[in-house]
């Protein structure tokens, strides 16, 4: 892993290990706590699970092995979506946060 | 052949025409008529009120109390100058009796000056009645060419009216035709109530005016006016509907209508009233009935016939073609003669003697009563296995059974009698037959209702297994008792029969009956509140809090191993005021956690997020173009 992998994917990796341990760590307070108040557990579980998935998919489109699926989307493409998307996610969470 | 069918035809459609019509639903009875009179009696204000008064009573038959007193005060209260106060004046002075007054010449000017066309109809209207009522000559055709010519330009109902009445004054060589044309224009703009009632609008005095005015002149005239037999009914309902009047003119109006409706040449409304209440039994087989007039005047030159009675409930004609006979003020007819069941009948009687007569067939419901008798009691206690046969006892009313008898889970109680009409000996199915037990002890009551069989025998039938819900499985003694009662019966009956030992069995019975009491106060509720949810100790919450912060610095860490690098940042002004934008949109987040609602966001994000995005587009172009 540590060779074949460009650095900037390895940067995106990180993060996305980051958001996995948040999304657990919540989810495990809830379990271990209780579920009060549940619409901020939810919120902010949904911002870790979004946030991961929209992750993996900027991954997925920049990763230059991929090149080949994604003919028409250039990795600035891609970064705008994922900053798109995330903006869309985020406004919701925060909304429902409380 | 096709003669006797025309015929036939005819008298059909006569019959239906006969069966839908109109029946008055209001005239002056006899407290109407004193009312009346209290009313026009006042003492006099005015002329006005002393022709209101003096004509109003002359209509009802009445004389003013005192005649000279009456005859100075208009003497004294007229207004020489006024075409109106002399109106009044005149009218009152024709009605009492001997009462003179001498018109001077200057008034006579006055009044037929007034008669022209420059004179509203009132004032013309006042003026000839004036000329009349004091006997002075008056040039017809000339009052008549005037009215015609003013009632063309004043459409009122009231100023129509009183041309009637004016045109009544008036020689009966003129030719009055075009006036007498009136009657039939101001009878289609009456209003129809419900089919009941016909008035104008203008009210009930204006409706009786009518009245008054139109028959006055029919009579002056010589012609039927052109008013339905239908529209006199509803006339007379509309106009002596009114119980109480206001006003000296209200009261006046409603006077001269039944003046006139109760004499005139043409239409003439009766009224058939019973005595007392429509009903014959054994004890008073004749029915009785009056016939009157509006004014509740007993009219004995006439002739009653009933055309049939028929019975309501099996609609077979018991009589046909009877006349009723006079006696006194009375029309009699013994219906009792003919034996009729107990129940309702259908009159349709008939009033002749008189062309003018109108509602002159009615329908009058009658109720024959009986009395009822019971026969044929038995109480008897029927084993529910049917091993030992039934033990019976036969009653007979008024009296008692001797001994009680026993209800419980072996043996029901049961009745059976039988309703008579005493006077025919026929079989009787009154409207209530009830059998009631009373417990003795505890006041409890349950009614049942005895049913015939197919031969009209009542019976009932006590199974206690069935019925314990009804008694509350309360054992004990109760007291029996028959109840028979109908609207035609005279002698409902309420008869203690027998006592009734009724056994529930043990497990069902409760220890004490509760009477349902429904208004006491029920046991208050207490509210609970939501209690708010069980929150963590602060301590873990925020060790949980810097915990959920780790991972972040965890990646902190990371990025520098990886060697994330910055170094390649330029400082393009698109660059700049991308991340500028981005952060401030994270920002943004943050005010909207705290204060912002979603609208107001929307709106800042709007804003934030098209900068951000056009200088991003630059940016990312830019690195692709580096690329």
């Amino acid at each position: 892993y540590g060779g074949g992998t460009a650095g900037r994917l390895k940067a995106l990796d990180a993060f996305l290990l980051y958001v996995l341990l948040t999304g657990a760590l919540q989810f495990g307070y809830c379990l271990g706590v209780g579920t009060f108040p549940f619409n901020s557990f939810l919120s902010g579980f949904i911002s870790a699970v979004g946030s991961f998935i929209l992750g993996v998919c900027l991954r997925i489109q920049i990763n230059p092995q991929n090149k080949g699926e994604f003919q028409g989307i250039s990795p600035e493409r891609a970064f705008a979506d994922f900053l798109f998307a995330n903006t869309i996610l985020h406004l919701v969470v925060i909304n429902f946060v409380g | 052949g096709a003669r006797l069918r025309l015929e036939a035809a005819l008298s059909f459609l006569l019959l239906l025409a006969g069966a839908q019509a109109l029946v008055p639903s209001h005239r002056l009875a006899a407290g109407d008529l004193a009312r009346l009179r209290a009313v026009l009696e006042r003492p006099f204000t005015d002329v006005r009120a002393a022709y209101y008064s003096i004509v109003g009573l002359n209509s009802l038959g009445v004389r003013v109390a005192d005649e000279k007193a009456a005859c100075k005060f208009i003497k004294s209260h007229v207004d020489s100058s006024s075409v109106e106060s002399l109106f009044y004046a005149a009218k009152s002075i024709q009605v009492l009796s001997g009462c003179e007054v001498t018109i001077s010449n200057e008034t006579r000017e006055l009044l037929l000056a007034a008669v022209s066309e420059d004179s509203s109809v009132t004032q013309i209207f006042h003026a000839v009645g004036a000329l009349s009522g004091f006997g002075l000559p008056l040039a017809s055709q000339e009052a008549l060419s005037a009215l015609t010519a003013r009632l063309s330009k004043e459409e009122s109902v009231l100023a129509t009216i009183q041309a009637l009445e004016t045109a009544s004054y008036l020689s009966q060589q003129a030719d009055l035709s075009s006036i007498v044309e009136e009657i039939e224009d101001l009878v289609a703009r009456l209003d129809d109530l419900g089919g009941v009632y016909l008035q104008f609008e203008e009210g009930i005095e204006t409706t009786a005016l009518f009245v008054a005015a139109a028959y006055k002149l029919s009579d002056h005239v010589g012609t039927e006016p052109a008013i339905k037999e239908d529209q006199v009914i509803q006339l007379m309902n509309a106009i002596f509907s009114k119980k109480n009047f206001e006003t000296l003119s209200e009261a006046f109006s409603v006077a001269r209508a039944a003046a006139s409706l109760s004499q005139n040449r043409f239409h003439l409304p009766i009224i058939v009233v019973p005595d007392g209440a429509a009903a014959v039994s054994h004890h008073q087989p004749v029915l009785r009935l009056q016939v009157t007039n509006v004014m509740s005047q007993v009219l004995t030159q006439v002739s009653v016939k009933l055309d049939q009675a028929k019975s309501v409930s099996s609609k077979a004609t018991v009589l046909q073609q009877l006349p009723f006979t006079l006696s006194g003020d009375f029309f009699e007819l013994n219906f009792m003669n003919v034996k009729p069941a107990s129940g309702y009948y259908d009159f349709s009687i008939s009033v002749d003697g008189d062309k003018r007569f109108i509602a002159n067939k009615v329908e009058l419901k009658v109720k024959v009563s009986t009395e009822v008798g019971i026969t044929n009691v038995d109480l008897s206690t029927v084993d529910k296995d049917q091993s030992i046969a039934p033990k019976t006892t036969r009653v007979a009313y008024p009296a008692k059974a001797k001994g009680s008898f026993t209800a419980d889970s072996h043996q029901n109680f049961a009745l059976s009698f039988q309703l008579i009409d005493v006077n025919s000996g026929a079989e009787l199915i009154p409207h209530q037959t009830f059998v009631r037990l009373h417990n003795q002890k505890t006041g409890q009551e349950v009614v049942f209702v005895a049913e015939p069989d197919s031969k009209n025998v009542y019976k009932f039938e006590l199974d206690t297994s069935e019925r314990k819900t009804e008694f509350d499985s309360a054992s004990g003694t109760y007291t029996l008792y028959l109840i028979i009662g109908d609207a035609t019966l005279e002698n409902p009956i309420l008869w203690n029969v027998a006592d009734v030992v009724i056994t529930f069995p043990e497990e069902d019975a409760p220890s004490t009956v509760q009477s349902k009491n429904l208004f006491v106060p029920k046991p208050e509720i207490q509210h609970l509140f939501r209690e708010p949810e069980k929150r963590p100790p602060t301590v873990v919450s925020n060790t949980f809090t810097a915990l959920v912060l780790s991972p972040l610095l965890l990646l902190l860490i990371l990025w520098i191993k990886i060697g994330a690098n910055i170094s390649n940042f330029n400082f393009a002004p698109s660059t700049i005021v991308f991340h500028m934008g981005h952060a401030a949109m994270l920002g943004l987040m943050y005010v909207y956690w705290t204060q912002l609602n979603m609208f107001q966001t929307l709106k800042y994000l709007a804003i934030l997020g098209g900068i951000t995005f056009l200088a991003g587009n630059r940016m990312l172009a830019q690195k692709a173009v580096k690329r």
